[in-house]
């Protein structure tokens, strides 16, 4: 690790700042998501979030002083360490997966499929680095989905879905950047349609149940779904200026599902209503528009596609979770980056954005 | 090094610009959504939170079953009546119980309580009562009007089909308790639904619980149902297949009846629990079915202690068992030899203390397997003089006395005490005398041991000097029939005797029931190997408990070669082991091994089993 005056003052603070207002704002949320809670441990999860940013802020500077370029040399490494996890967490999950609650007795779990996030940008953007002369041919873009392919498989296996899915939007999106013409994503859809039916008969049958069940609620038509109507509920009854942190009867109610996880944006609409939710996107902007800049001025395409690539993660992430708490899209398990209860995400996240300041920190030199 | 970039390329960079504004028409996009939601239609969505009138209520999945090892069903689920109130739609909770309680003829203070424990959740209905008879849901149909926020539902309820059969090994499942919701492992759970307790129905709890769906609906100003928005259908939970044998376990209880104390068998060459008894018993149906605050002040202040898991928890003097320990101590110190021999006048003096013999006139002269085969006590202090306390703590430790077997189960288990001078000198800070190591040669004085720990002795002396961790779950399976989890032998170690040493022991054991005091436990066509005991009740016990009859043991395993079964028997104060404990192990092994009951079999002799 290499360290001088010069990288010091070369720290982007809009990145470091925005993302530790976000981190703050999650806390003080689940904290107040969880305020008439009768169960003592869901009142005290926001120091135990408090605990994972910690972990996560530290994660965030380490990325942020190692060379990127030392990432990129072991860029197939870890990612072949991270698919290794993924493997053994399938296998010997297996075994463990009814009885998960009962293993892992208020312990941290570790989740590789977080990581694989970001073994997946590394280990695309290795690639395109060691074919830039050629970057655009149509060909190059076939291995990549081979590679992101197995990974996927095996989320959808635990039944993760909404990963599964986040790591296809990934690669499509680093692949969009490098050259991907819209008739090779059709050729791309159509080649994942014809594989869909091979990947389901590697489920087993009370996995398949799983999904389907998991799958359900996409497919109501109603629209009528709970969880979509009561956050739409959450979410515009905080009105212009909010009801307070404490007024918030939705969430403070328990109608709220997975108030502090998934759905807490609707937690903080119906907090801080209209003005809340606006210096949020706010910040998220910021964040992101400031991200792709570094992504654009790196000097090196492992660089520009480490940075892009992150930044995928997170405005997909953002989006989809976003138009679930607004109801205008299917409820898929995603947590919103930075703000979500959850260790293994959040230190994900915060990895990956100093491994974006690392790119900016080393703009100039080699 | 090779030529520096100053940009990837200007095309990467152009796109990268163009996706900065794909990201800005996204974002604004959605703020677009929220000033729709919060301002357009904010006031619509507050009037909305405020009559909330959607309701989420769980829908439990069933349990998964039980069955034994050859897949009968020993524990299912029957559909039965649960009434359930919303909080969120009570007016006044104290008339809403008194009302609800008129009907179901309960405590309506009781009632209150639940509804005010689940105010913190108001939009889930909380349950006030399980196991509604049939006339009460016409009531309760029929005074709807004045019940707001009353609701009846068809739930599964446990059923254990033999009633107390085996009920300690399965155990019980009930409501999750307000003690376990305020602890973390519990995070996830509601008020009102169910868990294992104890037994099997705990420790696999996450395979059986299954995964609950829920049903959203809509209700009126007074709760009731308007319609059904959406329901998540639940998920059963997987089955347990056992390594209990019910044909087992139904002989034994059978023989056993009437009788306090424990039978576990066991198949000794993998550790698995074939039978587990613990007399008296209780039935898991009523903790099911929510048990009476009675009936649970009557469990646990009757004397005989029927929710204590005996095999696993009681601790008793050894008796005559232990001779088997201090015949290997012997013969693997080389203190013992088959032809050892002393005499028996029928007691034994040692300095001014005499010791007697159970046979008033004495057993004559007579060597190590006669000795053991008539458990001849007079022998056995001489023998433990000869052999020394330490060599037979030695032994008792190597086979597993002393220590937990490490089973897995719920509840403390006992370990045991193997009493050694040093230990004597630091506890009771007394020294130890010759006097002690005859009494303890007879398993007698300060030696407990659990029925568990003896049987899995049992178990390695006849499978040739394994000890297993006793085990009971082979297979956790979906309902399709595969396999989600399977479980195989625990070797825990080898018992550090000769091969030589642990034949001895079996030969013994063979005696004892061919030609000594087991013979009440000879099986027509299976060579049995046994040892009787007999534990003295000391005079503290008795006064405690009131009863003065000794309990009487018995271990045994069959068959002679090739063992397929071990067992112990311990029948609490009913007299000598070799008379009421023998015969309970026969029934057992019968069951197993011997002729179909009530008719003759022509050719049933020793190769007719396979």
């Amino acid at each position: 690790m290499y360290l001088d005056r010069r990288m010091l003052a070369n720290i982007d603070w809009r990145i470091a700042g925005t993302t530790l207002a976000l981190i703050g704002v999650g806390i003080l949320t689940i904290w107040s998501a969880n305020l008439g809670s009768p169960s003592p441990p869901r009142q005290t999860l926001y120091l135990r979030q408090a605990l994972y940013a910690a972990l996560a802020l530290l994660g965030l500077l380490t990325a942020t002083f190692i060379n990127y370029r030392t990432i990129a040399r072991f860029a197939y490494v870890i990612f072949g360490v991270v698919l290794a996890l993924l493997i053994l967490v399938s296998v010997a999950g297996e075994v463990g997966r009814g009885a998960q609650r009962w293993i892992q007795v208020g312990g941290w779990t570790f989740q590789p499929s977080e990581f694989m996030k970001l073994a997946l940008i590394v280990v695309l953007a290795r690639y395109f680095e060691d074919h830039k002369e050629r970057l655009g041919h149509p060909r190059l873009l076939v291995i990549p989905a081979m590679v992101a392919l197995p990974p996927m498989v095996l989320i959808l296996k635990q039944p993760d879905l909404g990963t599964a899915v986040l790591l296809g939007l990934l690669t499509v999106s680093v692949l969009l950047l490098v050259g991907l013409r819209v008739k090779h994503l059709v050729f791309l859809t159509a080649a994942g349609a014809t594989m869909a039916p091979l990947l389901w008969s590697f489920l087993k049958d009370y996995q398949r149940r799983r999904v389907l069940v998991f799958l359900n609620p996409e497919l109501d038509p109603s629209g009528a779904g709970y969880h979509i109507a009561q956050s739409k509920i959450a979410v515009g009854s905080g009105e212009f200026f909010g009801k307070g942190l404490k007024a918030a009867s939705q969430s403070q109610l328990h109608f709220l599902p997975a108030s502090q996880t998934d759905f807490i944006l609707a937690v903080l609409a119906e907090q801080w209503g209209f003005i809340g939710c606006l210096v949020i996107l706010l910040l998220y902007y910021v964040l992101i528009t400031r991200g792709l800049e570094i992504a654009g001025e790196s000097k090196d395409i492992f660089g520009a596609l480490l940075a892009f690539g992150i930044m995928a993660m997170i405005t997909v992430q953002l989006v989809v979770n976003v138009g679930m708490v607004v109801g205008i899209m299917p409820v898929v398990g995603i947590p919103l980056p930075l703000l979500s209860y959850g260790g293994s995400s959040l230190v994900v996240t915060c990895i990956g954005i100093g491994l974006v300041m690392s790119v900016h920190l080393r703009r100039f030199l080699y | 090094m090779s030529r520096p970039w100053f940009s990837p390329t200007p095309v990467i960079q152009g796109r990268i610009h163009r996706t900065t504004l794909l990201v800005t028409v996204a974002l604004l996009l959605l703020l677009m959504r929220f000033w729709y939601l919060q301002i357009l239609e904010g006031r619509y969505y507050a009037t909305l939170s405020i009559h909330n009138r959607l309701r989420l209520r769980l829908v439990e999945a069933p349990r998964g079953f039980i069955l034994d090892r050859s897949g009968a069903v020993i524990v299912e689920n029957r559909p039965s009546f649960s009434v359930y109130v919303t909080p969120a739609d009570i007016p006044d909770v104290d008339e809403a119980a008194r009302a609800i309680g008129a009907v179901l003829r309960q405590a309506p203070e009781e009632i209150a309580a639940r509804i005010r424990a689940g105010q913190a959740r108001p939009a889930y209905p909380v349950l006030v009562a399980r196991e509604v008879s049939e006339p009460t849901m016409v009531a309760i149909e029929e005074r709807k009007m004045n019940l707001p926020g009353v609701s009846v539902r068809v739930q599964p309820t446990r059923a254990y089909l033999d009633g107390d059969v085996a009920a300690h090994l399965l155990g019980y499942v009930s409501e999750v308790t307000q003690e376990q919701l305020y602890r973390d492992e519990y995070r996830d759970f509601q008020s009102g639904e169910t868990v294992g307790q104890t037994g099997v129905e705990r420790l696999f709890d996450a395979f059986v619980r299954g995964i609950n769906g829920r049903e959203e609906i809509e209700v009126d100003a007074r709760g009731r149902l308007v319609r059904f928005l959406d329901r998540l259908e639940p998920q059963s939970g997987f089955n347990l297949v056992l390594t209990l044998d019910a044909k087992l376990q139904h002989a034994a209880e059978k023989a056993f009846a009437g009788k306090r104390g424990a039978v576990v068998a066991m198949h000794p060459q993998t550790g698995e629990i074939l039978a587990w008894v613990s007399r008296p018993s209780y039935d898991p149906n009523l903790f099911a079915q929510r048990l009476s605050r009675e009936s649970w002040e009557k469990l646990i202040t009757d004397p005989a202690h029927p929710l204590q898991n005996r095999p696993l928890q009681a601790q008793y003097a050894p008796g005559s068992i232990l001779k088997l320990v201090v015949m290997a101590a012997g013969l693997d110190t080389g203190a013992l030899t088959p032809g050892t021999t002393f005499a028996c006048p029928g007691y034994f003096t040692l300095g001014a203390v005499t010791f007697d013999d159970w046979e008033k006139g004495g057993h004559g002269r007579q060597d190590l397997m006669q000795a053991v085969a008539h458990s001849c006590n007079v022998y056995f202090y001489q023998a433990a003089l000869k052999t020394g306390i330490d060599a037979i703590a030695r032994v008792a430790r190597e086979f597993g006395l002393g220590q937990k077997t490490g089973i897995a189960a719920v509840g403390d288990e006992a370990a045991g005490l193997v009493p050694t001078p040093a230990w004597k000198r630091s506890v009771l800070g007394e020294s130890w005398y010759p006097g002690d190591t005859v009494i303890t040669g007879i398993g007698q004085g300060m030696i407990l041991v659990t029925p568990l720990q003896i049987v899995t002795m049992v178990a390695a002396i006849a499978n040739g000097g394994t000890l297993h961790r006793p085990w009971m779950v082979k297979r956790v399976e979906s309902w399709g029939g595969e396999v989600v989890a399977a479980y195989g032998p625990e070797p825990v170690r080898r018992v550090n005797l000769s091969p030589q040493v642990l034949e001895l022991l079996r030969q013994g054991m063979l005696g004892v029931v061919e030609d000594g005091t087991g013979k009440a436990a000879r099986v027509r066509g299976v060579q049995v190997a046994g040892k009787t005991g007999t534990a003295q009740v000391v005079r503290k016990e008795a006064r405690i408990s009131g009863q003065t009859k000794d309990h009487g043991w018995f271990v045994a395993f069959a068959p002679y070669t090739d063992p397929e079964i071990a067992i112990v028997v311990i029948a609490e104060n009913a007299g000598f082991g070799g008379v009421v404990a023998a015969p309970v192990a026969r029934a057992v092994l019968e069951a197993a091994f011997g002729p179909p009951r009530g008719r003759e079999t022509v050719a049933q002799g020793p190769g007719a089993r396979e």
